[in-house]
């Protein structure tokens, strides 16, 4: 018997019972839905943190400087106290330790984040105005975005130059299309003449930090001299003294990664007791996010367990019912020639098309909940091909499960007595 | 040899104390091309012979041969492939499928014996054309009178050409012209060899038929 002749007289049949049909299929349709609406909303937040956390670079680790709890609390309180120096954060001193003390340690590149404003063709902007070593383009991985310019060098320190590197996005907003190389930008009423532009994925961990496209970047030696490492900071009327908003470090063996990651904060444990510096270990990240998405995996299972379990039952009812009301039109197929596999096979065919076109209505009403979620709540989505495969195969198998005792049911009636209804 | 032979073909139904003799044993004969017609009141047991010649039913005892095969004993399966091939069924109530148009109707039966689709289409319509329906091949059987019906049920078992054609009281819904009607095609059909083999309450048709079996209580008792 010709497949695609059954598969059209099928489809008939659950035409001719349209209502009840997409009333049966609707269980599937909202199940499959709400897991590939809740897979693309799940998968665009993975490949996100992911993202992110591949920026930071997997064979780094990165201490971040976070002013202190205690220091914030007596703000708040505007009590008097003596000093207004809020100093925190890894120092020179925790820099040279680490650079001479650890063997695994290949790089170690602070950053600075002056606070202060950048001028450009006498307007302030409000990029992000950092100061570092020249071994910073190495760790974060970032290029040359314009070949014709340079990265800052050690000799840009030594010699005191007054030159920046700009973050791509930062060159265009200050430049637009007109050629940044050659151009000054102006802080604290110096002028610094651009030298280079970066391109980079990543983005500096680190207070009021943020991607070093959107950078102005100085010599970290330059800097220093120019600006002292006492800033002032007028909205909080106080003075920061922070050595290094963050600090790169980059290994040299990723296996000992952990061993070095443990060590490390085992010494800052001992040296910054009050909390002022944070260890931030993309590789452990990495792995938190696995285990999260482990338990994302399990819910998302689950859910879709519950919701095709409430599907296949809704189909095997009506199913039950479709025999229950057919039983002649069985005795008539079986007294006309049909034998058990061909009504078997028939009313198979329609719980498995039943369910097999709700899962592709749910895959499209799942692909609307991910698109809404994007519109609304901005956050990205993505539906991976291999989820929709999924999700039609275990609603195709739903059908299969479920029709399988309706169908052997109407199968197993005898001729006589399904014709005598 | 016969077309149909039956040696001591019996039925029951239920067990010890409540069991039914529905068929006693018995011995038929039907010879091709034919037309039989086979009367007795209500319980008298020609619907469970009627069932039992249409491999609806498999008898309790006896020997069923169609075709010289034995038929009674096969599998499901098997029974169901030649009663696809071998017996056409024509009911009192037509049967047809109310959301199939009259052409897909007469396909049934090819469907399953597996012919091509273009081919069962070009028979189906053949055989509604030749029964004086070549003209509504895509109505719906219940855009169609009773007699109309009762002729698609006819092409419809005549649809995989099978040497005999089961009748169950085919008169039975239909008006005495409309039914003499019914009548006159079965006797064309057996003018061209076909055996027909038709239940009837209607002792007028007795004359119409050339051999009438009748029975009673479950016993035949003229064959």
């Amino acid at each position: 018997m010709n497949l695609l002749h059954t598969c059209e007289v099928t489809l008939h049949s659950l035409r001719t019972r349209a209502i009840r049909s997409v009333l049966a299929s609707l269980g599937v349709v909202l199940g499959v839905g709400a897991v590939v609406g809740m897979l693309a909303v799940g998968e665009g937040a993975r490949r996100e943190s992911l993202g992110r956390i591949q920026s930071l670079g997997v064979d780094n680790l990165i201490i971040r400087a976070v002013r202190p709890l205690a220091t914030a609390r007596q703000d708040t309180a505007g009590a008097a106290t003596a000093s207004a120096l809020d100093a925190y954060g890894f120092t020179e001193r925790d820099l040279i330790h680490l650079r001479t003390r650890f063997a695994n340690v290949r790089q170690v590149v602070p950053v600075r984040n002056l606070r202060k404003t950048v001028y450009a063709r006498g307007r302030p902007t409000d990029l992000i105005l950092a100061a570092t070593t020249p071994a910073f383009l190495d760790v974060t991985r970032s290029r040359l975005a314009d070949p014709r310019g340079r990265w800052l060098s050690a000799l840009d320190g030594e010699a005191m130059n007054l030159v920046c590197v700009l973050g791509r996005t930062a060159a265009d907003r200050l430049f637009g299309a007109a050629d940044p190389l050659g151009e000054a930008v102006s802080v604290g009423g110096m002028q610094f003449r651009v030298v280079g532009v970066v391109a980079s994925e990543a983005s500096v961990e680190m207070a009021g930090g943020g991607p070093i496209n959107n950078m102005v970047i100085l010599h970290l030696r330059t800097a220093a001299a120019l600006f002292g490492t006492i800033l002032t900071s007028p909205e909080t009327n106080r003075l920061v003294q922070v050595e290094a908003d963050a600090v790169y470090v980059a290994v040299r063996d990723t296996a000992a990664l952990p061993d070095t990651a443990a060590r490390l904060r085992a010494y800052l444990g001992v040296t910054h007791d009050q909390g002022d510096c944070q260890l931030l270990v993309p590789y452990e990240l990495l792995e938190q996010e696995k285990a999260t998405r482990r338990m994302f995996t399990i819910v998302t299972g689950a859910i879709a367990a519950i919701s095709l379990l409430v599907g296949g039952i809704g189909i095997m009812n009506i199913m039950l019912a479709n025999i229950f009301e057919r039983t002649r039109e069985i005795g008539i197929l079986r007294a006309l020639g049909a034998r058990r596999s061909h009504i078997l096979g028939q009313f198979l065919l329609e719980s498995v098309m039943l369910t097999g076109l709700g899962g592709l209505a749910g895959i499209a009403l799942g692909a609307g909940i991910a698109a809404a979620v994007e519109r609304t709540a901005g956050m990205k989505t993505v539906i991976a091909p291999d989820s929709l495969l999924l999700a039609l195969a275990v609603a195709v198998l739903t059908g299969l499960l479920f029709g399988t005792y309706p169908a052997w049911k109407a199968a197993s009636l005898s001729p006589v007595e399904a014709l005598r209804r | 040899m016969s077309l149909i032979q039956l040696r001591g073909i019996s039925r029951t139904y239920g067990a010890g104390e409540h069991l039914v003799h529905a068929l006693h044993p018995s011995d038929l004969d039907f010879d091709a091309g034919r037309f039989t017609a086979i009367i007795g009141a209500s319980g008298s047991g020609k619907s469970t012979l009627m069932n039992i010649l249409g491999l609806l039913d498999p008898p309790t005892t006896g020997v069923y041969r169609l075709e010289g095969q034995d038929v009674a004993h096969l599998t499901d399966a098997a029974r169901s492939a030649i009663r696809g091939r071998k017996i056409g069924i024509v009911f009192q109530s037509f049967n047809l499928l109310p959301h199939l148009d009259i052409r897909e109707n007469v396909c049934i039966p090819m469907r399953y014996a597996g012919v091509r689709k273009r081919d069962m289409r070009d028979r189906a319509s053949e055989l509604l054309t030749r029964l004086g329906l070549g003209n509504r091949l895509h109505h719906r059987p219940t855009q169609l009178s009773g007699g109309q019906c009762q002729r698609v049920a006819i092409a419809r078992a005549l649809a995989n050409d099978p040497p005999v054609i089961l009748a169950d009281e085919p008169t039975g819904n239909l008006d005495e012209p409309t039914g003499r009607e019914v009548i006159r095609i079965f006797q064309e059909l057996a003018a061209a060899a076909r055996t027909i083999i038709m239940i009837t309450h209607n002792p007028d048709y007795e004359t119409a038929v050339q051999r009438v079996i009748e029975l009673h209580d479950g016993r035949v008792v003229r064959a």
